[in-house]
């Protein structure tokens, strides 16, 4: 748009509006004379970063929590993008499968979460069933949602070209929906820690990032628990980030259109 | 006919009156809510037997229980939301490190309740039998993991004498199935399960090794001040309801019934199992050294990183002292 001032989301702006937001936080912590185990400061948590990241808890619990979240996402992904797929497909699958999908939403996650350490009998897998489970759905309704966005006609046109299941798959469907699915996609990433976490916190054992925020509320050390969920934060930002890039990388044909 | 209507008439405003009368009652009392730290359980038989005999009542207060988490409680009595909660002794340490200004003013268990708990075949009958063994805690934090430390520190055991591993809240099952060859749990929970199953079974009680502080009350450096006689009154209604819990468990029992909800008779030995931790020559009185020994002990642990400062305003027995 030639002319006129746009604001690009630049890091110059994100480290303006981040530092703005830290200054916010410090005078709410002065003005309103909070303790330090209500709201401590952004200081104080900086100081507990330093100390966490300095004797190694910080980044061995981070990579426990990021390893069972990159194979819940995984395995999401591949779970419900075929039966996406077959929903979107098959009206008779859809007609069997989708009440069952759609009640298991209304299961909190965190009353089937013990029961699945009980019958997986594995820590480690029944947390990362947890993020699976917490990622599969808005996945698999974006993977429909996405099929279902593509033209008749275009399906007519193709088969009129006698073009091949494989072909429509890959020449039509595949980049009509990918659009919806990686949006589908971002959620779901973003979602996987989460999951994780819900995890680790029905059975926190001695390690990840749930178990460190529970010790740090254990202990009182309310900056330790700002320092745990700042680092969530922050590996669902760099999830979504390569969701978010792969999204630019698959759809650059989109750009060249344009 | 005539006759009816009046009785009715005089029944009705007989009633009104009663209800107003109790409305007022009610509002005479003032409503304390109070975190117990855990769900609805016959072990709290002395709070709800002290509610039910009106010792509360007769102190001026409501009680109304707040089963949240330990932790959640205690935050807001620091935080001087509200005035008591049910804490256990190491997170008080642990809070006052933090410059949480609470104070624990009464001890209602006696002995911390945490023990190791072996198959008698594994022939596990005093501490040192634990070296070089598979011990499954639920999980490395929390009030076990404290007793279990405790235990060895006390018997001068180190946690790489023993070979331990977090197993969940799972101890009776991974037990009986042989994949450890102890657990550490509840001495008044796992041990009344397994010895349910017809289990022979070896008790390691950490309180007959060492003295922590377990659960009590706590209130704030805030309504310490400001508001004793308060205190005072919490203290004394609890001490009665546990005196009388202690005299006739079954009692308690059947008053628990009433708050705990399906409770059948099968979690009676909980609390017969329970009576022996909260026994004691004064009921409530809190030991100074038990304090200097769970402080070691998280010092140990590295729980907390250095002395508390002045350990000896972390609690108080001046409310078991005054009380009648």
């Amino acid at each position: 748009m030639p002319g006129r001032w746009r604001l690009q989301p630049t890091w110059l702006t994100f480290l303006l509006s981040f530092l703005c937001l830290l200054l916010a936080w410090q005078l709410l912590v002065l003005w309103g004379e909070y303790d330090r185990f209500l709201l401590p400061g952004p200081l104080d948590v900086a100081r507990q970063f330093g100390v966490v990241w300095q004797d190694g808890r910080l980044l061995k619990h981070s990579w426990i929590t990021f390893s069972e979240v990159l194979p819940g996402l995984l395995l999401g992904i591949l779970i419900a993008t075929p039966l996406g797929y077959l929903l979107s497909k098959s009206s008779l699958a859809e007609r069997l499968i989708s009440p069952y999908l759609i009640a298991s939403q209304a299961i909190p996650i965190i009353a089937i979460a013990p029961l699945l350490t009980i019958w997986v009998q594995s820590t480690y897998w029944s947390r990362v069933l947890v993020s699976v489970l917490v990622v599969f759905f808005p996945i698999l309704i974006n993977v429909v949602a996405g099929l279902r966005s593509v033209p008749s006609e275009m399906y007519e046109l193709l088969r009129s070209l006698r073009a091949t299941r494989w072909q429509i798959f890959r020449k039509l469907e595949l980049p009509a929906a990918l659009p919806v699915v990686l949006a589908g996609l971002k959620v779901g990433a973003t979602l996987s820690v989460i999951g994780a976490l819900v995890g680790e916190f029905v059975q926190p054992k001695s390690d990840g990032l749930g178990f460190l925020l529970i010790t740090a509320r254990y202990q009182f050390k309310t900056d330790l628990v700002f320092v745990v969920i700042i680092t969530l934060g922050l590996m669902a930002l760099g999830l979504y980030g390569v969701v978010s890039g792969l999204e630019r990388w698959l759809l650059r044909w989109r750009k060249a259109l344009l | 006919m005539r006759k009816m209507m009046y009785l009715l008439w005089f029944g009705l405003l007989l009633g009104l009156v009663a209800c107003g009368g109790s409305d007022d009652a009610a509002a005479e009392l003032q409503t304390i809510r109070l975190p117990m730290g855990y769900i609805a359980d016959p072990q709290y038989a002395p709070f709800y037997v002290a509610v039910e005999k009106g010792y509360f009542a007769a102190a001026g207060l409501a009680i109304e229980f707040d089963y949240s988490f330990e932790t959640d409680g205690l935050a807001l009595v620091g935080a001087g939301e509200l005035p008591f909660a049910v804490v256990s002794g190491e997170q008080v340490l642990l809070a006052r490190a933090q410059e949480v200004p609470v104070v624990y003013v009464l001890e209602w268990f006696q002995r911390y309740p945490i023990a190791v708990i072996s198959r008698a075949s594994a022939n596990i009958t005093e501490p040192a039998d634990l070296r070089g063994r598979a011990v499954g805690l639920p999980g490395f934090f929390g009030a076990s993991y404290v007793g279990y430390v405790g235990l060895l520190t006390a018997n001068g055991l180190t946690q790489e004498d023993v070979n331990a591993s977090d197993i969940g809240f799972t101890q009776v099952d991974t037990l009986l199935a042989d994949q450890v060859e102890a657990v550490v749990g509840y001495a008044n929970n796992e041990p009344i399960q397994l010895q349910t199953r017809g289990e022979a079974i070896n008790v390691l009680y950490v309180a007959d090794y060492i003295d922590m502080v377990a659960n009590g009350i706590i209130t704030n450096e805030e309504t310490l001040a400001q508001n004793p006689e308060l205190v005072q009154s919490f203290v004394n209604a609890l001490l009665h309801g546990l005196q009388d819990t202690l005299d006739d468990p079954a009692e308690a029992y059947t008053i628990s019934q009433k708050y705990v909800e399906g409770l059948d008779d099968s979690r009676m030995p909980v609390l017969e199992a329970s009576l022996p931790l909260w026994e004691a020559e004064q009921l409530g009185f809190t030991d100074p050294a038990s304090w200097t020994q769970t402080q070691d002990v998280l010092l140990a642990m590295g729980l907390l990183d250095a002395p508390i400062a002045d350990l000896e305003a972390a609690y108080t027995n001046q409310f078991i002292q005054a009380s009648d």
